[in-house]
């Protein structure tokens, strides 16, 4: 057998498992999730509002117990050693966690003395913070009075605060402006080349496509689909058809039941201004779309091979679209990867 | 000792909070006053029998003015509970290894403070308007008083978590409150009523507090009521951190 090194395991969950009681219902949050994060990459963590992202990370992060499976965390039983893992790995959730009626300088000093540095300590470390963070201007205010931006670099500050070896981010770039976000992109990738994994839950398709260097979606409490993201975009790569129909748009949705009726075609969903198909096999398929174009008449500005983007790998995956799947998800713009042109 | 040291500096974080809204400090005073200054002059006028002798209504009334106090700046803790989870403090906090318990006790020793220091203004206060001071049982009182608010701050932070909304919180303090001060006889002895109304105060225990707290403002330290007032009260205070320690353990939000 050949010996490959592979790099440590930061994160690794087997057979979690996590349901809730919802009006005498149980509700599966978790069923049956295996994950496994090599260390000093940065991991995204996609998938709609719902699908157990946040209950994941609450068992990581020792907050919440699991019913069963198991899992490690920068080399610790999250189960049998939760004290262990919470000394090796920060955390920032979605709430935020800053203590509002404490000054960012407190909040930073208490932080650190409650991870067991002298106080001497702490007031260096969390000068370094101040510095790292930008939070001089208002480190002596009273957190309450910070705008969202500010507030959010403090959490994240907090999070990171006695250098842990695993980064737990639960969407941290909801709330923020472009700007604030992509300074908190900078900062996750600063934290990464510094050594650091950095695990973070998103619903934003671009998020978890520009930031992760591998990711994993998830869909109804199971892990669907994992890999880099060129890798699981190239799974469909053959798989993806845009049609752009030359009509006002609400001629999309007719033809997106018309199109959706074709034995090859294995979903659709409506983006932009076109409809993606997701099919088995383009080649055979294209010639099916073009002919139900034809018969119906409706005239087509342009039909393209397109390039899958991670909401195509979602759609394969599950027959839904992400941005349907969850609810409104009300992300920023995200980036288009071009399709290949064929005029129609 | 890490856990004394997480304590101390949890509870100054919450001391520090306090001292920011002096709002909360203003009419956790006034309330007091206000019951001496409105409540006394009544309580005067119905004074005479053997339950309630003349001469000496502030001496019955003030060690209930003191467990009133001491009740409400425990039984406000919760408030503060559900508005930490709801921005994420309690969470943080959890993730860090900071002990359960020294998260509970930093805010459990804050509600006391924000007992000991108004009590001992009121009873300033009161000593000028007549109030008899014996000194050694008015230090014990203190002491007995702090287990009771301890027993409500912790008692209200784990119905906090475990509730999760502040209108169900404040729909289950208001319900227990009224019986539970009533029935403890705090503001007229439970001895002026019917019978039955006796048998259900000792169902309360709360009613133990006021019995040993009445018997230590008039300085008889030593009695049976004193025992078992300082018995009962620390063992609600016991049980109830117990509780609330475990909230802070499993807190789900």
């Amino acid at each position: 057998m050949p010996v490959t090194e592979s790099p440590p395991v930061a994160i690794q969950a087997l057979g979690l498992r996590k349901s809730f009681r919802v009006k005498d219902q149980a509700v599966e949050a978790v069923s049956g999730l295996d994950l496994t994060v090599a260390a000093g990459q940065i991991f995204g963590f996609l998938g709609p509002n719902g699908a157990g992202k946040t209950t994941t990370l609450r068992i990581l992060t020792t907050l919440l117990p699991a019913d069963a499976g198991q899992a490690f965390v920068a080399g610790a039983d999250v189960m049998r050693n939760p004290q262990q893992v919470r000394r090796r790995i920060g955390y920032v959730g979605q709430l935020g966690g800053a203590d509002g009626s404490a000054t960012g300088l407190e909040n930073l000093l208490l932080q650190a003395r409650l991870y067991g540095m002298t106080a001497a300590a702490a007031a260096s470390r969390a000068e370094e913070l101040i510095e790292l963070f930008d939070l001089r201007a208002f480190a002596g205010r009273i957190v309450r009075s910070y705008s969202g931006g500010q507030r959010r670099r403090l959490e994240v500050a907090l999070g990171i605060l006695h250098r842990p070896q695993v980064l737990f981010l639960d969407e941290p770039t909801t709330g923020l402006d472009p700007q604030n976000r992509a300074n908190l992109w900078n900062q996750v990738r600063h934290l990464r080349d510094g050594g650091t994994t950095v695990f973070l839950t998103t619903h934003y398709l671009d998020e978890a496509d520009q930031l992760s260097d591998r990711l994993a979606i998830i869909d109804r409490g199971r892990v669907i689909a994992e890999g880099t993201p060129a890798q699981l975009k190239q799974r469909y790569s053959g798989d993806t058809i845009s049609i752009t129909p030359s009509g006002p748009p609400d001629s999309l949705e007719s033809l997106e039941r018309e199109l959706a009726g074709i034995p090859l075609v294995r979903s659709t969903r409506i983006e932009d201004g076109s409809i993606r198909l997701a099919v088995t096999d383009a080649t055979r398929s294209m010639a099916a779309v073009f002919a139900a174009l034809a018969g119906s008449g409706i005239a087509v500005r342009a039909a393209a091979l397109a390039q899958p983007s991670l909401d195509d790998v979602f759609l394969h995956e599950t027959g839904r679209s992400l941005r349907d799947a969850g609810g409104p998800t009300g992300g920023p713009a995200t980036e288009r990867p071009a399709g290949e042109q064929v005029a129609a | 000792m890490t856990f004394a040291l997480q304590s101390g500096l949890l509870f100054r974080r919450k001391l520090l909070e306090t001292l920011r809204q002096p709002v909360w400090i203003i009419t956790g005073l006034s309330t007091p006053l206000l019951y001496l200054a409105l409540f006394e002059p009544l309580l005067r006028s119905v004074a005479g029998g053997p339950s309630l002798p003349a001469g000496h209504v502030l001496n019955v009334f003030v060690p209930g003015i003191l467990a009133l106090m001491a009740f409400g700046a425990g039984m406000g803790a919760g408030w503060v509970v559900i508005w930490e989870l709801d921005s994420g403090v309690i969470e943080r906090l959890r993730v860090t290894p900071a002990s359960r318990f020294a998260l509970l006790l930093g805010a459990v020793l804050r509600d006391v403070a924000m007992f000991v220091v108004p009590g001992i203004v009121v009873i300033g206060i009161a000593i000028g308007f007549g109030f008899t001071a014996h000194w050694d049982g008015l230090a014990l009182i203190l002491v007995l008083l702090a287990l009771l608010t301890a027993a409500c701050s912790a008692t209200s932070a784990a119905l906090g978590i475990s509730l999760k909304q502040i209108g169900s919180l404040a729909a289950v303090v208001t319900g227990v409150q009224l019986p539970l001060t009533l029935l403890s006889g705090i503001l007229l002895p439970l001895s002026l009523g019917p019978d039955w109304l006796r048998v259900l105060g000792h169902l309360n225990p709360m009613y133990y507090t006021v019995q040993a707290a009445r018997d230590l403002a008039a300085g008889t330290i030593t009695t049976t009521a004193v025992g078992t007032g300082f018995l009962v009260t620390g063992a609600a205070a016991a049980l109830a951190m117990w509780w609330g320690t475990r909230s802070y353990q499993r807190a789900m939000t």
